[in-house]
């Protein structure tokens, strides 16, 4: 087995910054661009798949000596189908308010990229505890993909920020429909590359 | 052949140890779910009848539950009804069996709490050991009695009702002339954007205050509605004066609903099944008092 040689800190970040699911990997695209309409929906649907992708890896990582290698892609929707149902069913009993605006994309869950991706690319090649950071770090990055692509689409679409009125008029309309989600996904991996090329001219200066 | 049973083996137990965690997550968060429901209900109620957060509900105000059983006995039919007596300062509950023909037939003590009388698992098991197996009964529906200090304010319906898919989940308010005070839609699956507009105030607002004799013939309109009762319909803060309001309102108060565009069997969907509730509620309740002061049951309602 290919045991990672990153550090835990390393793991952790990697999944915010040089890993982002959604600016540098590019997965989970659908439930990111559709759902991104303002910051209460991106931070309501991250902080859910923050717990998915956490518990599944966990699992998985726990288990991963007995799976078969032949069943292992169902062994991971079970996993993840399992803790989505328990966390919608959480969600529905303790916190009914938010559950109401967020009960459909809970569901959903089950079928995001992002977290087969990692249960299959990660926990299933590493031990319990680097599993739990990279898990935290990918989980975080999503929900940070999230609440920047809701603030942006929010404010220049709205004219609002966590429905407090900033501008007192709604600048672009154009911003809250599903399709400038793809305009500002696009903006941040450019913003996200230019920042990747910076750090390495400045390491090449320094080396 | 060894891996196609190592295979079988590891996906039956993993599906049986998926199948028990979220049993278990079941299990644990049944009890705060249903009182999660029974809390928006509540919540609805007291919204119907004009109580909110910024204006409470007086503690005088007691919701009062009548439960409706159809219940086969030997062949013939009656109807049940459990329904709160005054017991002392405490409140009991009671059984009355009456006949279609609205005849009294029998009357029970019921050994239930008022807590146990929400959950119809506890008022079936009260109902059988009363009727002590002779008869079946199935569960049909119920009404609230809302009654300030002794007076009567209103009734609350929760019902049903078939729309364009499913069903519609509703919860009426009628006073006891049985004019509406309030309708409420709880659950849908209409189109969004187009049956699922009965939710909006413009649609919901119109049966506001229609009165009974409107209602039994009330009727959908395929007409625009008027820009002024729209916006009296679905008034915010400040836009409109109140007595401004009262004047549009009352204005169009006898007409009949004007339907959504483009959700004409949505929208008769919930005029019809609204008329039909409450005709059937009415005749039912001046039965139901009929026996129930001709008997001289003490009623807590």
């Amino acid at each position: 087995m290919a045991h990672t040689k990153k550090s835990n800190s390393q793991l952790f970040f990697n999944g915010i910054l040089s890993e982002n699911p959604i600016f540098r990997l590019a997965l989970s695209m659908c439930p990111a661009v559709g759902i991104s309409t303002s910051v209460m929906n991106g931070i309501l649907l991250g902080v859910a798949v923050l717990f998915v992708q956490l518990f599944s890896s966990c699992t998985i990582s726990a288990i991963k000596n007995y799976i078969h290698p032949r069943i292992r892609i169902p062994t991971y929707t079970l996993t993840i189908a399992t803790w989505v149902t328990v966390i919608d069913l959480v969600l529905a009993a303790y916190v009914p308010a938010a559950y109401k605006e967020m009960g459909i994309f809970v569901k959903l869950i089950v079928a995001f990229a992002i977290i087969t991706m990692r249960l299959e690319m990660f926990a299933a090649k590493n031990p319990l505890i680097p599993s739990f950071w990279d898990a935290v770090g990918m989980g975080l990055g999503f929900l940070f993909g999230m609440v920047t692509l809701g603030a942006v689409r929010e404010i220049l679409g709205s004219g609002t920020l966590l429905g407090f009125d900033l501008l007192g008029a709604k600048p672009l309309l154009f911003f809250i429909l599903p399709a400038a989600g793809f305009f500002v996904v696009g903006f941040m991996m450019a913003i996200y590359n230019y920042m990747d090329l910076v750090f390495k001219r400045m390491k090449e200066k320094k080396g | 052949m060894k891996q196609i049973l190592r295979i079988t083996i590891g996906l039956i137990i993993s599906c049986l140890a998926a199948g028990t965690i979220m049993g278990s997550a079941y299990v644990f968060t049944a009890k705060a779910k249903k009182h999660n429901e029974h809390q928006k209900e509540q919540d609805t109620m007291l919204g119907l009848l004009g109580y909110s957060k910024g204006k409470p509900a007086p503690s005088a105000l007691k919701l009062y539950s009548i439960y409706r059983y159809v219940i086969d006995e030997k062949g013939s039919r009656y109807l049940g009804y459990i329904f709160p007596v005054k017991k002392g300062s405490d409140l009991g509950y009671g059984l009355l069996v009456i006949t279609l023909e609205g005849k009294f037939q029998a009357y029970h003590e019921l050994k239930i709490s008022t807590d146990q009388t929400l959950d119809a698992a506890e008022r079936g098991k009260a109902l059988a050991a009363t009727l002590k197996g002779a008869a079946s009964f199935v569960y049909s529906d119920e009404t609230v009695v809302a009654s300030l200090d002794g007076k009567r304010l209103a009734y609350l319906l929760p019902g049903h009702f078939q729309g364009f898919k499913t069903f519609i989940k509703v919860m009426l308010a009628v006073d006891p002339g049985y004019n509406i005070l309030g309708l409420e839609i709880m659950e849908h699956e209409e189109d969004p954007g187009l049956g699922g507009d009965i939710v909006q105030d413009f649609f919901k607002n119109q049966f506001k205050n229609k009165s009974y004799q409107k209602l039994k013939q009330l009727d959908v309109v395929k007409e625009p509605l008027p820009e002024e009762y729209r916006k009296a319909l679905e008034v915010k803060k400040g836009s409109m004066s109140p007595e401004e309001v009262q004047r549009i309102r009352a204005k169009y108060q006898d007409n009949d609903i004007y339907a959504l565009t483009g959700a004409t069997i949505s929208s008769k969907a919930v005029t019809d099944g609204v008329k039909g509730m409450v005709k059937r509620f009415a005749y039912r309740v001046e039965r139901l008092e009929r026996v129930v002061q001709s008997q001289k049951l003490p009623a807590a309602f």
